[in-house]
């Protein structure tokens, strides 16, 4: 069907060597509006879709859980409400900290999420291994101060903790800084 | 480079041959406004792409964020809307584009008819053409629900009353396109549906018969 | 990009094909006989076209920045709404109304008119089969696609003005205009401005008042859950909202409609005294949703 290419542009005369000739001049300025189009069409829509990753990420909040007085040696177990806001949708999520101080006086929440496969651990449940953190799954154990001593690869992660009015408060969780 | 990679492709597919039936032939002095300003009319089936291509880009855009769920879909599209940057711009877009689509479909019909382009031997094309707008039409009714409003609701209600009002066929028409006894939940699932999959299927396989027409058949002659 | 001088170039075809030749095609009109006024695709005509494109797509941005796209309450099916179909719909929702097109007359109207007039946009090529194109020398199919035309037009037109008068008598202004006015509005206050339902997580108010050491000991904890939410009983989150402190005492005393026994004395048999539990059902009193 193309011999339609048999036509010939009768005002078209061979370019001379260094220039552009109106062909190439032409193509360049529709490749200029193919990216025109192309980019105001298009642009919106990726930075409507990496909008994710450009939000600011909150310092998150710290959550008044348990009064300081409270606290004592053994670890005992708070669960404290956490407001989240995911996207459209607003939900609340119950977390657990294991709350001791220790002998410095020094109060520090540990989280019980087992650094191996993520279940919960909890203290002094296992008879074999008392006083310490275990993890039913696949026993993993750590001590008082969340250090890991089997199975688990890391100790157990702490909550970011402040103390005001004699209330403690709970925010972010991050990496262990008890374990010496 | 770009030649080289080209050549290495070319010498494997033969690609040249099935690019210059798409892209390089001759277009005649009757379409071309340059020579004829009435001959802006031929502009529209082109921009009706256009138009068509960023509705289906802004689409597959909208559903990162959209959920077809009667609870969370009008807070996930009154969240793209208003909280995600340029969402506005977005469903802006979709939203408009759908009536632009048919404006611009509408004038392109108009023009076919009028130059009588749809005669001897291009028949075929112009039934795949209204085939095209038949679902564009479909697209809009489907695409007027997602966003779980009330206006969206009660004209959903009525357009499946008229279906209703079918004779015969009717409550089953309706009763498929409601997919309950009542328009709730599992209506709304299956707009998305149609409106996601099913017709932008149909949507594209008519367009491609659209378009290799026009290539086999050339555009229609002078008048 | 082969355009001209190559003239030797042909599209080779694989030829071990079996299929028989057919009676041959209908060559489209090759335009390269009218010399000098046709030109090449790409670039020159193409880029004409999006010349057009362009200042189509810049009007369409500034559309979309100009107007957002209207969002309405969401839908509740109890909410008195004029519906209202998108514009294209418009003219066949009017006709529908028509007194032909309706009551006894519907199956005519749904299926006897529309399905013709549509029946017969689709099959036009069949229908006007003569060889003249030019619309002024085939004068049935181009008065009646005009009459129709205006018949839409007209529908379109009446569809919309009695929409408009019926917002007017009924004194509705557009949802959408209602739901912006109501996010600006909460916006300048602070609020949030979402309209959506949203199923509240209701807080516990006064976490710390000695009636929550009350609510455990006393023994409601077994059925309403340590943390209120309800277990085998309700949520006594925002029980507030429902019941006053005097309900609440009633309720300890007697128990709830045969759901909940009398807890009362259990209650002070569980060391607690008549003012815990006065303090308690007060505390109760306060759970309301949200200030």
């Amino acid at each position: 069907m193309s011999n339609q290419n048999e036509h010939h542009e009768p005002s078209h005369k061979p370019p001379g060597r260094k220039e552009m000739s109106r062909r190439q001049f032409l193509t360049y300025t529709l490749g200029g509006a193919t990216a025109y189009m192309a980019a105001g069409a298009v642009l919106p829509m990726v930075r409507f879709a990496v909008d994710p990753i450009l939000h600011k990420k909150g310092e998150g909040e710290f959550i008044k859980v348990v009064e300081e007085s409270k606290i004592t040696d053994e670890p005992q177990e708070f669960s404290f409400e956490l407001k989240q806001q995911d996207g459209w949708y607003a939900s609340t999520a119950t977390l657990t900290a294991w709350i001791r101080k220790d002998e410095q006086g020094k109060i520090y929440a540990l989280s019980p999420i087992c650094k191996h496969l993520g279940c919960t651990v909890g203290w002094n449940n296992d008879k074999s291994f008392p006083d310490e953190y275990h993890c039913p799954c696949h026993g993993a154990r750590y001590t008082k101060e969340g250090k890991n001593l089997a199975v688990a690869p890391k100790p157990l992660d702490t909550y970011k903790l402040k103390i005001e009015n004699g209330w403690i408060y709970l925010g972010g969780v991050e990496p262990n800084t008890e374990v010496k | 480079m770009f030649k080289n990679v080209y050549n290495w492709i070319d010498e494997r597919l033969d690609v040249t041959p099935i690019w210059r039936d798409v892209a390089d032939h001759e277009v005649p002095e009757h379409v071309n406004p340059a020579h004829h300003f009435s001959a802006f009319v031929y502009c529209f089936g082109g921009l009706t792409f256009f138009i068509t291509v960023i509705q289906i880009l802004s689409g597959m855009f909208l559903t990162m964020y959209y959920v077809p769920d009667i609870i969370n879909a009008y807070a996930s599209v009154e969240y793209l809307q208003t909280k995600v940057a340029f969402g506005q711009i977005v469903r802006g877009m979709h939203h408009w584009g759908a009536s632009l689509v048919i404006v611009m479909m509408f004038l392109h019909t108009m023009r076919v008819f009028f130059t009588g382009s749809y005669k001897a031997p291009r028949e075929m094309n112009w039934v795949v053409g209204m085939l095209i707008f038949f679902i564009m039409l479909g697209l809009g009714l489907t695409g007027y629900l997602l966003p779980w409003d009330n206006k969206a609701y009660f004209a959903t209600k009525v357009t499946l009353e008229i279906a209703n009002s079918v004779p015969w066929l009717g409550p089953i028409i309706k009763e498929f396109l409601q997919g309950g006894t009542i328009v709730g939940a599992e209506t709304l699932t299956r707009f998305f549906a149609l409106h996601v999959f099913f017709l932008p299927a149909v949507l594209l396989i008519l367009l491609v018969g659209h378009f290799i027409m026009i290539r086999r058949q050339g555009i229609s002659g002078p008048l | 990009m082969a355009h001209g001088n190559n003239s030797k170039e042909k599209v080779v075809y694989v030829g071990d094909s079996r299929v028989r030749k057919g009676n041959g095609f209908i060559t489209p009109p090759d335009y390269t006989s009218y010399p000098g006024k046709s030109e090449a695709f790409i670039p020159n005509f193409l880029l004409k076209e999006w010349m057009v494109g362009v200042v189509v797509l810049v009007g369409f941005l500034v559309l979309t920045i100009a107007e957002p796209a209207p969002l309405w309450f969401p839908a509740n099916p109890s909410a008195s709404i004029i519906p209202m179909p998108d514009w294209y719909f418009l003219f066949l929702y009017q006709y529908l109304k028509l007194p032909y097109a309706s009551g006894d007359y519907v199956v005519l109207g749904v299926i006897g008119v529309s399905g013709v007039a549509f029946g017969s946009l689709l099959l036009a090529p069949f229908l006007d089969t003569g060889k003249e194109r030019r619309f002024y020398r085939r004068p049935i199919a181009s008065s009646l696609m005009l009459l129709s035309l205006i018949a839409c037009v007209y529908l379109t037109n009446s569809a919309w003005h009695h929409y408009k008068e019926e917002m007017a008598a009924s004194g509705q202004i557009p949802e959408n205009i209602q739901r912006e006015e109501k996010a600006a509005e909460n916006k300048a206050k602070g609020l949030p401005t979402t309209s959506a339902n949203q199923q509240k997580e209701i807080a516990i108010v006064d976490k710390e008042d000695p009636a929550m050491e009350s609510y455990k000991k006393a023994g409601c904890i077994t059925c309403h859950a340590a943390d209120m939410k309800g277990a085998a009983g309700p949520s006594l989150r925002g029980v507030g909202d429902k019941h006053n402190k005097e309900d609440i005492l009633k309720i300890i005393k007697e128990g709830y409609e045969g759901k909940m026994p009398a807890m009362y004395d259990s209650a002070i048999a569980a060391g607690l005294t008549d003012k815990d539990i006065d303090h308690l059902a007060e505390w109760l009193s306060k759970q309301k949703a949200e200030q």
